[in-house]
């Protein structure tokens, strides 16, 4: 069937009569412009903050192997969330010796947390977390304080347990207040330890304290404070990170001589990243889910408009029937002007979604991506020729005489 | 062109309604509007409708305007019939063979002169590069050569009958339905009006059908056709 009028005749003329009535499309388009930015807002925020975690997790080194106790992760690749049952489990300086025999390339860092009673000057903190570990931990750039801001413990104070500690820059903050605490004293349980640097700041890390709250001190230090030798958990640095899986296999053989399966976890940043990166996508789609209800609410408010338009507009239709438009013709161009109010809307709102994303970007990483804007246009489109359906039905079954008829 | 002079030999029927009864329900009661009316239009006619309000003038209107269908009886439209055709079949004649002038003009506002009388070739097979000449060409010939670019609302109620009456125009159509149409204008306006018809009639042989309660225009015609109480009571 030819199709009378032409499509481009038909969206000329759509465009026009929206266009008489700019204020009114503004208003009409407004609810699907609020669905398009946010929906746009929230996926860029979502895409920002996979990107943001993966950087994060590229700066945790993708040459390290973490050993756990607990099974972290569950058969889906998902974090576990029984995980808490086996943390009672711990490693001890054997595990250590053991592992450092194994993969005498490798570097071995052991952590061990404890949490403690902070003085120094005449402040005490409660319920510091102090991390006990080696040189290495320092060496490998974790926590590792600027040159101006004092240096990380040595091999040998390491091995010593000497007490000296760096401090979070948090704690350092509370502590000393504008006092430099460089060469300071600290008190830990009745033990005296000096300050010997102060950790650059790092910002929170994902699932956990934020590092910056930490103070570092000798592996031994630790031990002596808790009154244990346990062992936490262990980092392992292989000298690339093409070693990384079949080391872990490895490393897991080693661990089973002397632990029962499943009770303690071998894993890499890359597995660690793709859990969190499963949970920002569901946090996505859920807050996306949210704001397309917008979507509809706007697409409801297009349908009003189109409805009162058809009543407005019955002699048009009329007189449109009458000089020989049939049914279709008329559907067709109430369809495309409900379709052209929400396209509308579609832009404006992946511009101000965009504009919006663009702000956040200074504080907080977002990412607009091609995808995203494609998906809320089509959906804004969408919406337009399914709540234009029923007004343009309305238009296209209105009799002639009827409507000629009506004042 | 197909144009029959005035004093045509043997005029050919364009329009010929037979037996047509219309009946309207409501509830449990029928209504004939039109009960068992005939009614021949020949090419070349000017043919006026009178009667007075309730009489079915308009279902006969609406009937020879292709608007709407007889509940019986046979609507012949060049010897076709139309009687049992679809909406959209419908709308495609009236776009051929049809102009319509109604008394409020139903121009789109906010439209342009020229594109109101290019309106009904939007739905007509007619050549699109041919569209806008074809509208100057109808407003040349209605006089408002130099408002083609006016929208009604810049118009007088004359102008924009005149503009109706080009866009009745521009499907060259076979009858011409016009349905009170000085009802809306002052009396000399009306009367220009008129004369624009009668010059339509005459020197283009143009098929006219007037529909009015108005009795000095329904006299102005060749022929009329009187109806009273869904009957023709003459023509």
């Amino acid at each position: 069937m030819k199709i009378k009028p032409s499509l481009s005749d038909l969206l000329n003329s759509s465009f026009r009569s929206i266009l008489k009535n700019k204020g009114r499309t503004l208003l009409t388009s407004l609810g699907i412009i609020i669905g398009v930015s946010s929906v746009i807002l929230l996926t860029s925020i979502g895409n920002g903050l996979k990107s943001y975690v993966s950087d994060q997790f590229e700066t945790l080194g993708a040459n390290t192997i973490f050993v756990s106790p607990g099974m972290i992760f569950s058969e889906g690749g998902r974090f576990n969330q029984g995980a808490e049952q086996f943390l009672s489990l711990s490693f001890d300086k054997k595990d250590i010796s053991n592992l450092s025999r194994n993969f005498r390339s490798d570097t071995i860092i052991p952590l061990s947390q404890t949490s403690a009673e902070v003085k120094a000057l005449n402040k005490t903190l409660r319920s510091i977390s102090i991390i006990g570990t080696t040189d290495d931990y320092g060496q490998e750039g974790n926590a590792t304080p600027d040159p101006k801001n004092g240096r990380w413990f040595s091999a040998e104070e390491s091995a010593k347990g000497s007490k000296v500690a760096i401090l979070g820059s948090n704690v350092a903050t509370d502590l000393f207040g504008n006092v430099n605490p460089l060469g300071r004293k600290i008190i830990i349980k009745g033990k005296t330890l000096k300050v010997i640097g102060i950790a650059n700041q790092q910002g929170s890390s994902f699932g956990g304290q934020p590092v910056d709250d930490y103070i570092y001190v000798p592996l031994d230090i630790v031990h002596s404070l808790s009154g244990n030798e346990d062992i936490n958990s262990i980092q392992i640095k292989t000298p690339s990170k093409d070693e990384v899986p079949q080391r872990k296999l490895e490393i897991e053989e080693v661990l089973l001589d002397r632990y029962e399966k499943d009770t303690f976890t071998v894993f890499d940043s890359s597995q660690l990243l793709s859990s969190i990166n499963n949970i920002i996508s569901v946090l996505t789609v859920a807050l996306t889910g949210i704001a397309a209800i917008s979507l509809i609410v706007g697409g409801i408010g297009i349908m009003n408009i189109m409805l009162v338009t058809v009543s407005e507009r019955t002699r048009e239709i009329g007189l449109r029937k009458a000089i020989g438009a049939y049914p279709r013709a008329i559907l067709v161009q109430f369809l495309i002007e409900a379709t052209i109010l929400s396209g509308i809307g579609g832009i404006i709102g992946i511009l101000l979604g965009t504009l919006g994303s663009l702000a956040i970007n200074n504080f907080f990483p977002t990412n607009v991506t091609l995808q995203s804007v494609i998906l809320a246009f089509g959906v804004s489109a969408i919406v337009g020729i399914v709540f234009g359906v029923a007004p343009a039905r309305k238009a296209s079954k209105l009799s002639p005489i009827e409507a000629l008829r009506y004042e | 062109m197909k144009k029959s002079s005035s004093n045509n030999k043997s005029p050919r029927v364009v329009l010929n309604l037979k037996n047509i009864v219309k009946t309207y329900v409501s509830g449990n009661t029928s209504f004939n509007a039109l009960d068992d009316v005939d009614v021949q239009i020949k090419e070349g006619e000017f043919v006026s409708i009178t009667g007075p309000s309730g009489s079915g003038k308009s279902t006969l209107m609406h009937i020879i305007g292709l608007l709407d269908l007889p509940t019986s009886g046979q609507v012949i439209l060049e010897d076709r019939d139309i009687s049992r055709l679809k909406e959209h079949e419908l709308a495609q004649i009236r776009n051929v063979t049809l102009g319509f002038v109604f008394q409020q003009f139903n121009l789109l506002p906010k439209t342009s002169a020229l594109e109101n009388v290019l309106l009904p070739l939007l739905y007509s097979d007619i050549d699109k590069t041919l569209h806008k000449q074809k509208g100057i060409d109808m407003l040349t010939k209605v006089g408002l050569l130099d408002k083609l670019k006016n929208t009604p609302a810049q118009l007088s109620g004359g102008q924009q009958q005149r503009v109706a009456i080009a866009r009745a125009l521009i499907n060259n159509p076979k009858i011409i339905l016009a349905d009170e149409p000085t009802g809306n204008l002052d009396s000399r306006s009306g009367k220009e009006v008129m004369k624009f018809f009668h010059y339509l009639h005459e020197k283009e042989g143009r098929t006219i059908v007037l529909v009015t309660h108005d009795m000095e225009l329904a006299n102005q015609a060749k022929r009329k056709i009187v109806i009273r109480d869904g009957k023709i009571y003459s023509q």
